[in-house]
This record gives C-alpha cells, structure tokens and sequence, in this order.
C-alpha cells in the first residue's frame, strides 16, 4: 500500500480486465451470431437467389471489389486512409473544441446561478435550432472549405456537452455539497474535486452524445461540398450511380466512429476509476 | 469557549403552498465541552436543529449561537456525521479522511500520521485504497465519523453516527467516543434513537415532542453517573446493569412513548 492509499494499478487493471471479459462473453457470442444471419442474409439474397439486384444493393463480392479500389487505388480523388484520416481530424478539432468550451461553460451554469441567469435564455434559444440549419451561415462565413464544417460539427456537438455538464453539477447529491462547506475546502478545490468528478458521470454522457452528433453532422456536411472524406466518398458514389462504394462509405463511418466511441469509452474507465471497481 | 446556544428558535418549513410548523420556540444549550444527546420521535426536528448549528440551515425565528457568535455559515470549526454518512464516493478512505485536513492546508506529514491514527481507531487499516461503495454501511459509518475527529474540532455534531453499526462494532465506538471525550473533552451535540446510547454517552439528554418539535424535558445524566460513580466500570454491559442507569433509560422511554402513542403500534 502507498501512503496515497491509491490502489495498485496492476492488479487492480489485471482484475477489471478479466471480469469485463467474463461479463461480456456471452453477449459477445450473441453480438456473432447475429453477425452471421446477417451477413448469409445479404449473401444469399443478393447472390444465391439474387432476389434483390445489384443496382439497389451490392452483393458481398461487389462490395469487397469497391473496398480494393478505394483502399488500393483510390475513390473521390484519394484513398480510404486519407479520406477517414481527413474525417477524424475534423471530428477531433470540433469535438476538442465543443468539449473544450462546452464543458466548462455547462459547469459554469450548474456551479453559479448568476452565470445560469445570464446564458441560459440565450442558450434555450439557440438550442433548438438543428445544427444543420447552421450549414448556410458558416458557407457563408467560411465557404465550402474544412473551417466551415468545423464550425458545424462544434456546433453539433456543444450543445450536448453544455446541458450534460450542467445537469451534472445539479445532480450532485446536496449533502455532498454540505459536507464540503463543512470541511472547509477552498473553491478551487472544491471546483477540482467536487464539482467535476460529482459531473463527471453525466459529462461522459454528453460527450458520447457529442461524438454521435459530429458524426452525424461531418456526413452532411461533407455531403454539401468537401474535396475528402468519407461524406465526400457517399456524394461521389451517388452520383456515380455505385452502391457499392456507398456500402464501402457507410461501413467506414460507422466503424470509424465506433472506434472512436470505444476510445472515449476507455477514457471515461480511466477518468473514473472509482466506477470501474464497482 | 464554544458552547451551543438555542434560544427561542422556530423553524416553519413550506411544503405545497402550506406551513409547517417544525420547530416551535426550541431552547436548549450544550454547554462547552458538554455531550448533549437529542433524542426524539422521526421527524420532530432533530437533525434541523443540529443543521442549524452547523449553520446549513437557519431559524425562521430566534437565534442559534456558538461559542457566543449567531451561526451564519458552515465552517471547519464545527465537524458534521451526517446521517447519509455523505462521503465523496470518487475519493477512497484516505482521501476522504484527508480531505478536510488538505482544506486547512496542512502538511502532508502531519496529515499523514493524524489519518493514520484515526485508521486505527475505527479499524479500517487495510481500507484505506478502497473507494465508499465497496465498503459496508458499518465501514462507511466509520469513515464518516474519521473524517470528522481527524480535523480535531470545537464542536461536534453527530446525527446517528453509530446508527449503521451492528451491536458490537456499535459499543465498541460508543466506548471509543466515552475515552476520546474524556483525553480530549469537546463540545457535542449527538442524535440518537437508541435511548441507551444517549444515556451511557450523554452528560444530558434532551428530550423531544413530535411534531411540533419541541424541548420535553432535559435529562441530568452526569449528575447520576457520578453520584453512582459509573465510570468506574470499564463496559458497556456492566453500566448498564446499574439500576440507576435502567432508571433513567425507563424514565427517557416512557417520555418517548407518551409522545407517540399511534406511532409505537405502527414502527416496532
Ligand atoms: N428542507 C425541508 N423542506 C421541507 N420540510 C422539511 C425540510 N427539512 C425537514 N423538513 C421537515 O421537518 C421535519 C423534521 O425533519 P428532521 O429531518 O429534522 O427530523 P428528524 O427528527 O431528524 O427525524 P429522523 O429521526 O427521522 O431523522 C420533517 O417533518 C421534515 O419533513
Ligand atoms: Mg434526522
């Protein structure tokens, strides 16, 4: 034992580990074979019986051949790599940015009534508006290029981290707050170790919707102009008349972004160690 | 000096649109380095009146002082066992022990040893890395009441600390509490349900209506432990057996009893 009293990060890890893995393994099996019906559905219905044509929807080969082009040769003036690598950044710079504005101003709200007073009639103002109907006005102020959709995809994604971070402070069980004042701690420290972790929970919660809401935003935003990424590889397949290569587009999304949830994911376990034991 | 000083206090609470009187003209004081133990049926007002000494809540009326000064707000001077224990559940047992002490600014050495001490005292050495929900209530109990005496404070209030703990782990705080009070005599306000606890512990016993809360009577405890001379028996038990002791608890009980005369039939 340190004097810390903080427990051994090794087996503490090790043992959370092996019962993460023992919790999920029959779910994990379930997950598969659901995995398999699927896809000898699509393999029977598009290249058996050939029941749906390979104009609506691509067979298993069709689909592989379209991932070989973009992943080798390249698709919409670029390869996969690039065009998911183009993607991520720009959901990594609005996520980083809403998160890092968001977060604190939500925590601001929850934390002090006059800060609440001022920007919550703002903020319910501004709050309904779909964050794609801000598209138009940041062409307009950034044009067709990445700054444009960063906007947007902050944009998208503020919004959740705001209200989740506020409605974390507020449900910090008052007596915690009480025994606070009861001990004396300082505001700083009190800021750093009451209020946050009492957030924490519900911020998690806003940022993995403010991840969905970046995702969603980028496709559509790419979609209306963009040069990469992968909302850029849906619009050329489209036009292009190439269901293949929009299946090839979808799955990069969705995995992409599962990736990325999965990453916040293990965030949010390091974050909150005291979750993780339970 | 830091005595407690209820005078005249009145609480009203709103509940729908309507009033209710909880507290009604309570005066009572705990004298410095006094135990004073509250008792009363649920919801008479027990814990607002020791919220309003630790200065979470205010009277609608009258005035609650310590050490001569008009309670305005919380502060270290005054350590709380709250009733929900309210321990940080992302802070372990050190952490949470220390935290008040990190609040004053001490330093780490000094806060190192106090926690160690108090570790020892409520027998959770070996816990110290473990975080609140992986504790027993009893355990969770015992932090609470740590987190308090690690920061050696004037006043003491304490609501149900012991409620949580089974029989043996209960009188075996009950007789820490008696030893600490006697090395170290501090100014206590101290809840109770347990008529026996308020009597074994208490220099008084304050005791209760229902609702509206108000003063019954107060009991002298210390002048019959040492007219009968308790404290030299070394248990729990052995106090207890005293026919002066049984006296008093039956005298507390029946007070008790005349207040709820529906409410024993539905709580036992
Ligand atoms: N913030 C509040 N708002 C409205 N009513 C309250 C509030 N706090 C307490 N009360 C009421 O005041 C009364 C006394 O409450 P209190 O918690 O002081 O009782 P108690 O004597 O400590 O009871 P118990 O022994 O069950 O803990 C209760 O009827 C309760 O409903
Ligand atoms: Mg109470």
């Amino acid at each position: 034992m340190n004097p810390k009293g903080r427990p051994e990060g090794e087996s503490a890890a090790k043992r959370a580990a092996r019962r993460i893995v023992k919790l999920s393994r029959p779910s994990t099996w379930a997950g598969v074979a659901t995995f398999v019906v699927l896809f000898a559905a699509w393999y029977v219905l598009t290249t058996l019986t050939q029941t749906i044509g390979s104009g609506r929807f691509p067979s298993p080969g069709e689909t592989w051949e379209a991932f070989e082009q973009i992943a080798l040769t390249g698709y919409a003036d670029a390869r996969l790599v690039a065009h998911v690598l183009h993607s991520v950044k720009l959901v990594l710079l609005g996520f980083a940015a809403a998160t890092l504005v968001g977060v604190p101003l939500g925590l601001a709200m929850g934390a002090s009534r006059s800060v609440e007073a001022f920007v919550n009639p703002a903020f319910l103002l501004i709050r309904p508006i779909p964050p794609l109907a801000w598209i138009p006005l940041a062409i307009v102020w950034l044009g067709l290029g990445d700054a444009a959709k960063v906007l947007i995809i902050w944009f998208a994604a503020f919004v959740p981290a705001v209200i989740n971070s506020y409605s974390g402070v507020r449900t910090i069980e008052p007596y915690l707050i009480e025994a606070a004042r009861m001990l004396g701690v300082p505001r700083r420290l009190f800021v750093r170790e009451v209020l946050i972790p009492g957030a924490l929970p519900m911020i998690f919660t806003g940022l993995r919707l403010s991840l969905q809401a970046c995702w969603t935003t980028l496709v559509a935003g790419e979609l209306i102009g963009a040069i990469a990424g992968l909302g850029h590889v849906l619009y050329q397949a489209s036009l292009d008349i190439f269901p293949a290569m929009i299946v090839v587009g979808m799955a990069a999304v969705a995995i992409t972004a599962a990736v990325m949830t999965i990453a916040l994911g293990v965030v949010e376990r390091r974050a909150m160690p005291w979750r993780s034991t339970r | 000096m830091s005595d407690i000083a209820f005078r005249d206090v009145t609480r009203v609470f709103q509940r729908d649109g309507t009033d209710f009187l909880t507290l009604d003209h309570i005066s009572f004081d705990v004298r410095d380095r006094e135990f004073v133990a509250l008792v009363g049926p649920s919801g008479c007002g027990k814990t607002t009146c020791l919220r309003m000494a630790a200065g979470l809540e205010f009277p609608t009326s009258g005035t609650v002082s310590v050490g001569g000064k008009p309670v305005e707000r919380p502060g270290p001077d005054r350590a709380v066992v709250f009733q929900q224990f309210a321990l940080f559940p992302w802070k372990n047992v050190y952490e949470n022990i220390d935290f008040g002490l990190r609040s004053k600014g001490m330093p780490e050495a000094a806060r190192r040893e106090r926690i160690a001490r108090q570790v020892e005292l409520m027998g959770l050495q070996g816990y110290e890395s473990a975080y609140p929900h992986q504790l027993s209530g009893g355990m969770q109990q015992r932090v609470a009441i740590a987190r308090s005496y690690v920061l050696d404070p004037d006043v003491l209030l304490m609501d149900e600390p012991f409620g949580a703990l089974d029989a043996q782990t209960r009188v075996v705080m009950q007789e820490e509490l008696i030893k600490l009070s006697r090395v170290n005599p501090r100014t206590v306000l101290f809840i109770t349900h347990a008529v026996d606890e308020a009597v074994f512990l208490a220099d008084r016993v304050a005791v209760m209506t229902r609702r509206p809360g108000r003063i019954r009577e107060i009991v002298d405890v210390a002048k019959v432990r040492e007219a009968e001379h308790w404290d030299r028996y070394e248990r729990t038990e052995e106090v207890m057996d005293q026919e002066s002791f049984v006296h008093l608890r039956t005298r507390i009980w029946r007070m008790l009893r005349e207040q709820q005369p529906q409410e024993a039939a539905l709580e036992t």
